[in-house]
C-alpha cells in the first residue's frame, strides 16, 4: 500500500470485503515493516489499515490471466501487496492445480517495464498524457461524429462480461468487425471435431480411457486446458495404467511422458491415422459403418507398406500400435492437435485421426459431449489466426480507420510473410490497451495503459469447457501499483460512454457495473440467496457453478482426402516453430522466473534453439552448442543447436516465444523469433495458418559468444546411477492394482 | 585414519544413527515424489521461486553453474533399469524427468563439514542452514552428493527484483546476500507458521493442514509433503505402502516389486524424500 494515498473507502471496495477466502496464519509477532519508498516506518504498523493484520497474510479468489484457459487462483496477500498464486481448489478447471505461467503472475504484475501512464503519438514519438487528453482524442475519433463501422478490435481470448461490453462498444458503433486472434490456438481442431462429432469442443475423458493416442497434441503443454489435462493424466496412471502414445515430429512435453514416443515425418501424422483405420477395419474387424462410403474407399489404400513409406516410422510400430487400439476398443481415445495440424491439410489430419474414435467406438464414451455454457454471450471468443487475416484484408480495403489492439501483440507473433506489419500501418489512427510496451504498443498512436490481471475486476469462462460449467471471477487483490492505469472493463466502460451514455452512463466504474450484472441474474440461478450474499459468495469461492446446457455429440459421415508428403529438394527440413509452456507465445518472454526455468527438452534458459536429430547434425557437421542459420523463403534466423534423438531427422524445431525486439529488460534481445521467417501457408480448409508446415535450409554458421545457448546440466545420461529407476506397467498393474 | 582402520572399521562407518544417537524428534518432514505422475513441467521450481525468494542469476551466471533453483528438474534420455529398447534412432519411452530439492538428509554430508556449525539439524528432522552464520566456506556444498546447495556468488538483489519486483518477495523469510549457502528448506516459514496456528489454538498440527509450495502447485498432485512420524499422514502411508524406511542403506523390502526408492541411499546419507519409480508400458 502507497501509504497516504490509500482511499480507505475505495480499498474495501475493491478489496471486495467479504471476499477473503482461505486465511493463514503468519508469525505471532509481525516482523516486517513497509519496505515501500524505501522508507522503513516502524509506525506504519502502530495503526494499521483496517482489515490489514501484520504479518498475516490472507487469500483472495480470482482467475488467472495468463492463457485462456481460466484456472481459478488463491492469492496471498500480506501487508497489501500480493505474494503469491496458487490454484484454487474450488475451480473446475484446475482444481488446485496450477502451472509455472500461473505461478509467474506476480512478475508481470510487479514488472519494472510497465506502462504507468497514457501515451500519445506526437511528433513521431510517444509522449504521456493524462487519461482526459486520451478520452478526448477517442471522442473525436470513436465519438458521434467518427464513422462507427471503421472502427476494428483486435483482440486476444475475451470472455465474460468484458466480452458483453465489448459486443456492447461494437453495438453502439454499429460494426461487426471484431478480429479474434491467437498464434497457439486449436482452430484446426474445432472445425475438424465440428464437422466429425458435431461439436467444436467435446470434453476428452482421459482419465478414463485405457489408451490415449494423441496425434501432436500437447495436452499437458501448450493445449487449451494443460491444467485440467494434467489432472485426469494424474488419475489416468493410476493402476490400472492407462498408455500413453505420443506420435509428433518432435518431442513435447507430453510426448517426454509417453510410453511409447514414435516420430513421424513431418506432415504425415494424417497418413497414420488412415493407416490405423485401413488396420482396423480389415485387419480387426472393427465396424464401419460410422464412415461415409468415400472415407472406406480412400482408407483402403493406405496399406501398412503406403504408411511406412510416407511416414518413415518402423511398420511393426505402426501394427503393434493398431492392435494396441484394437485391443482397447472403446477404451482408447485419440486426440489430434498442435504441429499435427499445422500444414496445408491439416484439417483433413485432424479429420482422419478423429475418426479413429468413430470407428472405434469411443465416441460418447471416451469422447463426449461437454454440455452446452448456458449464457452464450459470456462465453470466451476463442481465437485464431483467421481473425488475424480477416483483419489484414479489412485494413488493406481501407475498411478500418481506428483499431483497438488489446491482449495481443500481433507485430511480434504475425509472420512477416503475411504482411500484417504493412496492413497494421495502414489504419490511420490506432489505439493499444498494453501493460507493457510490445512491438504492437510502439507502434500505436494512442497507449492506454493497463491494471494488470491481479489488479482489475472481471469475469471469466474457459475457452476449453468440460461437463462442469462456472464463471470464474476475477478480482483485484491489491491496490493498483500505478494509478493511472485502468482495468480493461473500465477502459471498454469509458469508450462505451463516449458512445452510448444513455445505458452506461449510470455505472460509476466496471465493479459498480459487474455488481449491477450479478444483481440482474435470474433469480433461481442464485439459489436463494440475496444479491449481496450471492455476489459475496461469489467473490469468496472465486467461481460460480452454472447448471450446462444438455448437447449431444452427432456423429456425421465427412469425407476425408489425405495429402501424400511432398518433398522439396532445395529446402529439405521442415521447420516447426514449438509452442511451449512457459514462455507461450512470447507474451512471457519478459518474466525473468520463465527465462531462467530451463526448458522442459533442451533444458537451456535466457535463449533460443534448434533442435535436430544427431543424424540431422552430424550431415550438417555441427554439434549441440554449435550455429546454424535456418533459412526459408521469407527471412532467417542464426540459432545454437541442440541435437537429441527426439527429433525426425527432416524437423527442425525452434521454440517460439523468444526474439523481441521491444517488450522490456527481460526480453529485448533475447533469442530468436521462428514465427518471423514462417511462410504464409494456410489450412485449405480452414483458412488457419499453417503454422508447420515451412520448408527451410539449414547451414552452419560460424560461433556466436553472445547468443550462445546455456543449459542447465552437462548429462544426458543417468551412468547407471538409480537416479530416476523404472518399473514396466505389469508389475506396476500386480502391485498398485485395485 | 590410515586405511587398515578405515578397512577393519567399516561396517561401523557412518552407521551411528542407525544405532542411537539423537532420535527424539518433534517431527521428521518428508516427502514422497511419484515419478510416474511427474510430467516434468516446472510448475514446482516456479512456485518455489515464488515462495522462498530465489535470486534470477541471468545467463552469464547460469552459464557457470550459479543459478539458485532449489528446485530443478533434471531431465535424462536413458533407462538403465529397463531393456534397451528396440530402437536407437528415437527416444522411443520418452523423456525420464526427477524434480530435485534438498533430500534433507537424516546423516547428512554437508553437516558435520561446516565450521561454524551454520548447517545443522533441527528438532523436526531437518537440514537446516542458519544464513548470519555462514562464512560461505562452501564445504557443504561440496560434500553434497545431490549438489543441492547453492552458493551466492554474486549479490543479486539488484538486479534480480528491480523495483517494484522487490514488492513480490516474500517477508516470511529472509533475500540472501553475497557469501551465503542457501538451499530447499521445506518451505520452512509454512511449517512455522503452521506451528504457530496450531500452538495458539492449543491442538495438534493436522496432516494435509498445509503444504510446501511445490506439493500445492504440482498439476499432477506427484508431490506429497507430511510428517513421517505420524504414523496416519498421508505421505508416511505412501512410505510405508513402498516399504521404505528412514535409517537404512539398504531396504529389505517384503515386496521388491514395490516402487519406493531413494536417490543415493547406499551413501548412507538417509534422505528423507522418497521417490517412486517412473512405469513405462514396457
Amino acid at each position: 500500500m502507497n501509504g497516504n494515498d490509500i482511499d480507505r473507502r475505495s480499498f474495501l471496495k475493491v478489496m471486495g470485503w467479504g471476499g477473503a477466502g482461505v486465511a493463514l496464519a503468519g508469525c505471532d509477532m509481525p516482523t516486517t515493516v513497509t519496505l515501500e519508498e524505501g522508507k522503513e516506518t516502524v509506525v506504519s504498523y502502530l495503526m494499521p489499515e483496517e482489515y490489514v493484520i501484520p504479518g498475516r497474510g490472507v487469500w483472495y479468489a480470482s482467475t488467472c490471466q495468463q492463457c485462456p484457459s481460466g484456472c481459478g487462483i488463491h492469492a496471498r496477500v500480506r501487508e497489501g501487496r500480493v505474494l503469491k498464486i496458487e490454484g484454487n481448489p474450488s475451480s473446475p478447471v484446475n482444481k488446485g492445480g496450477l502451472c509455472m505461467m500461473g505461478q509467474a503472475s506476480v512478475q508481470s504484475h510487479y514488472n519494472p517495464d510497465r506502462i504507468t501512464k497514457p501515451m500519445m503519438r506526437s511528433g513521431g514519438s510517444l509522449v504521456e498524457v493524462s487519461w482526459d487528453d486520451a478520452l478526448a482524442a477517442l471522442k473525436t475519433t470513436t465519438g458521434e461524429g467518427a464513422e462507427g463501422s471503421k472502427v476494428a478490435w483486435l483482440t486476444g481470448t475475451v470472455s465474460g462480461h468484458q466480452r458483453v461490453l465489448l459486443d456492447g462498444h461494437l453495438d453502439a458503433l454499429g460494426t461487426d468487425k471484431h478480429f479474434s486472434y491467437e498464434v497457439i490456438n486449436g482452430a484446426v481442431v474445432r472445425a475438424a471435431a465440428k464437422a466429425v462429432y458435431g461439436d467444436e469442443q467435446p470434453e476428452y475423458d482421459m482419465a478414463n480411457a485405457s489408451v490415449v493416442l494423441s496425434i501432436g497434441s500437447d495436452l499437458l503443454g501448450a493445449s487449451d486446458s494443460p491444467m485440467n489435462y494434467s489432472r485426469q493424466y494424474a488419475e489416468f496412471r493410476n493402476a490400472p495404467r492407462g498408455t500413453l502414445v505420443q506420435v509428433e515430429s518432435s518431442m513435447s512435453l507430453t510426448g517426454g511422458s509417453a510410453d511409447r514416443w514414435l516420430a513421424v515425418r513431418p506432415g504425415t501424422e494424417g497418413t497414420l491415422a488412415m493407416g490405423l483405420a485401413n488396420l482396423l477395419l480389415s485387419k480387426h474387424g472393427k465396424d464401419g459403418s460410422g464412415l461415409s462410403a468415400a472415407t472406406k474407399a480412400a482408407i483402403s489404400s493406405f496399406t501398412v507398406d503406403v504408411v511406412v513409406k510416407e511416414t518413415e516410422m518402423q511398420a511393426a510400430d505402426v501394427e503393434s500400435l493398431a492392435q494396441l487400439l484394437a485391443d482397447k476398443g472403446a477404451n482408447s481415445l485419440v486426440v489430434v492437435g498442435g504441429v499435427a495440424t499445422g500444414y496445408s491439410h491439416g484439417y483433413q489430419t485432424a479429420v482422419a485421426s478423429m475418426l479413429l474414435n468413430v470407428i472405434l467406438g469411443s465416441v460418447g464414451k471416451t469422447v463426449k459431449s461437454a454440455g452446452g455454457f448456458p449464457f452464450e454471450q459470456l462465453s470466451a471468443q476463442a481465437g485464431s489466426t483467421g481473425g488475424l487475416f480477416e483483419f489484414t484484408d479489412s485494413a488493406n480495403k481501407g475498411d478500418i480507420d481506428v483499431v483497438f489492439v488489446y491482449g495481443t501483440n500481433p507485430v511480434f507473433t504475425a509472420p512477416t510473410s503475411t504482411g500484417f506489419a504493412d496492413s497494421f500501418a495502414k489504419v490511420p489512427y490506432k489505439v493499444v490497451l498494453s501493460q507493457f510496451e510490445d512491438e504492437t504498443t510502439v507502434l500505436a498512436d494512442l497507449v492506454l495503459p493497463l491494471a494488470s490481471g491481479l489488479e482489475e475486476w472481471g469475469t471469466h469462462v474457459a475457452a476449453h469447457q468440460t461437463a462442469e460449467k462456472s464463471i470464474s471471477i476475477q478480482q483485484p487483490v491489491m491496490e493498483k501499483l500505478y494509478k493511472e492505469t485502468k482495468g480493461f472493463g473500465d477502459v471498454l466502460l469509458d469508450l462505451l460512454k463516449i458512445r452510448n451514455e444513455a445505458d452506461f452512463g449510470k455505472f460509476d466504474d466496471y465493479y459498480a457495473y459487474l455488481v449491477s450484472a450479478f444483481g440482474a441474474l435470474p433469480a433461481d440461478f442464485k439459489g436463494g440467496a440475496d444479491d449481496k450474499t450471492f455476489w459475496q459468495n461469489a467473490l469468496s469461492s472465486g467461481v460460480v457453478a452454472v447448471e450446462a446446457s444438455k448437447a449431444d455429440l452427432s456423429v456425421a459421415k465427412v469425407d476425408v482426402k489425405v495429402a501424400s508428403y511432398a518433398k522439396d529438394a532445395s529446402r529439405p527440413y521442415n521447420l516447426t516453430a514449438s509452442a511451449r509452456l512457459g514462455l507461450w507465445d512470447g507474451r512471457y518472454a519478459n518474466i525473468p522466473w520463465l527465462q531462467e526455468a530451463p526448458d522442459v527438452i533442451s533444458k537451456a534458459v535466457w535463449g533460443s534453439w534448434v533442435e535436430m536429430h544427431p543424424i540431422t547434425a552430424n550431415r550438417l557437421g555441427v554439434k549441440t552448442g554449435d550455429f546454424v542459420k535456418v533459412e526459408s523463403e521469407h527471412g532467417s534466423i542464426e540459432v545454437p543447436v541442440y541435437a537429441h534423438r527426439g527429433v525426425h531427422p527432416d524437423a527442425m524445431a525452434v521454440p517460439m516465444g523468444q526474439g523481441h525486439k521491444e517488450y522490456g529488460r527481460f526480453a529485448k534481445g533475447v533469442g530468436v523469433n521462428p514465427l518471423s521467417i514462417l511462410a504464409n501457408a494456410k489450412d485449405e480448409q480452414t483458412g488457419e495458418l499453417a503454422l508447420s508446415s515451412t520448408r527451410v535450409n539449414v547451414s552452419k554458421v560460424s560461433f556466436n559468444e553472445e547468443d550462445k545457448m546455456v543449459r542447465f546440466g552437462g548429462s544426458e545420461s543417468q551412468v547407471g546411477r538409480k537416479l530416476v529407476a523404472s518399473i514396466k506397467a505389469d508389475v506396476f498393474n500386480r502391485t498398485e492394482g485395485a | 585414519m590410515s586405511l587398515e582402520n578405515v578397512l577393519t572399521n567399516w561396517s561401523q562407518y557412518r552407521k551411528g544413527h542407525e544405532e542411537g544417537g539423537f532420535h527424539d524428534y518433534e517431527h521428521m518432514w518428508g516427502l514422497s515424489i511419484d515419478l510416474n505422475k511427474c510430467i516434468g513441467c516446472n510448475a514446482c521450481s516456479v512456485a518455489c521461486y515464488a515462495e522462498n525468494n530465489l535470486a534470477v542469476v541471468g545467463k552469464d551466471h547460469f552459464e557457470k553453474g550459479q543459478q539458485m533453483h532449489w528446485l530443478r528438474i533434471e531431465r535424462y534420455w536413458d533407462e538403465p533399469d529397463l531393456a534397451p529398447g528396440e530402437s536407437d534412432m528415437y527416444p522411443t519411452r520418452g523423456a525420464s524427468f526427477l524434480p530435485m530439492m534438498c533430500q534433507q538428509c537424516n546423516a547428512a554430508t554437508c553437516e558435520p563439514v561446516c565450521p561454524v556449525a551454520a548447517t545443522y539439524h533441527t528438532p523436526d528432522g531437518l537440514n537446516a542452514q542458519v544464513y548470519n552464520r555462514c562464512i560461505g566456506s562452501r564445504y557443504c556444498s561440496n560434500n553434497c552428493p545431490y549438489r543441492l546447495r547453492y552458493f551466492n556468488f554474486y549479490s543479486h538483489y539488484e538486479t534480480s527484483w528491480p523495483e517494484p519486483l522487490n514488492m513480490q518477495l516474500n517477508p516470511d523469510i529472509t533475500v540472501r546476500d553475497k557469501g551465503v549457502m542457501e538451499k530447499c528448506t521445506f518451505c520452512i516459514q509454512r511449517i512455522r507458521s503452521a506451528k504457530d496456528t496450531a500452538r495458539r489454538e492449543q491442538r495438534e498440527l493436522v496432516d494435509g493442514e498445509f503444504s510446501t509450495a511445490c506439493a500445492q502447485s504440482c498439476p499432477t498432485s506427484a508431490i506429497i509433503f507430511g510428517d513421517l512420524q505420524n504414523k496416519e499422514s498421508k505421505v508416511a502411508k505412501v512410505w510405508d505402502e513402498h516399504q521404505v524406511e528412514l535409517g537404512k542403506t539398504q531396504q529389505s523390502k517384503e515386496n521388491p516389486e514395490k516402487r519406493g526408492y531413494r536417490v543415493f541411499e547406499a551413501l548412507n546419507t538417509d534422505p528423507c524424500v522418497m521417490y517412486l519409480e517412473r512405469v513405462r508400458e514396457a
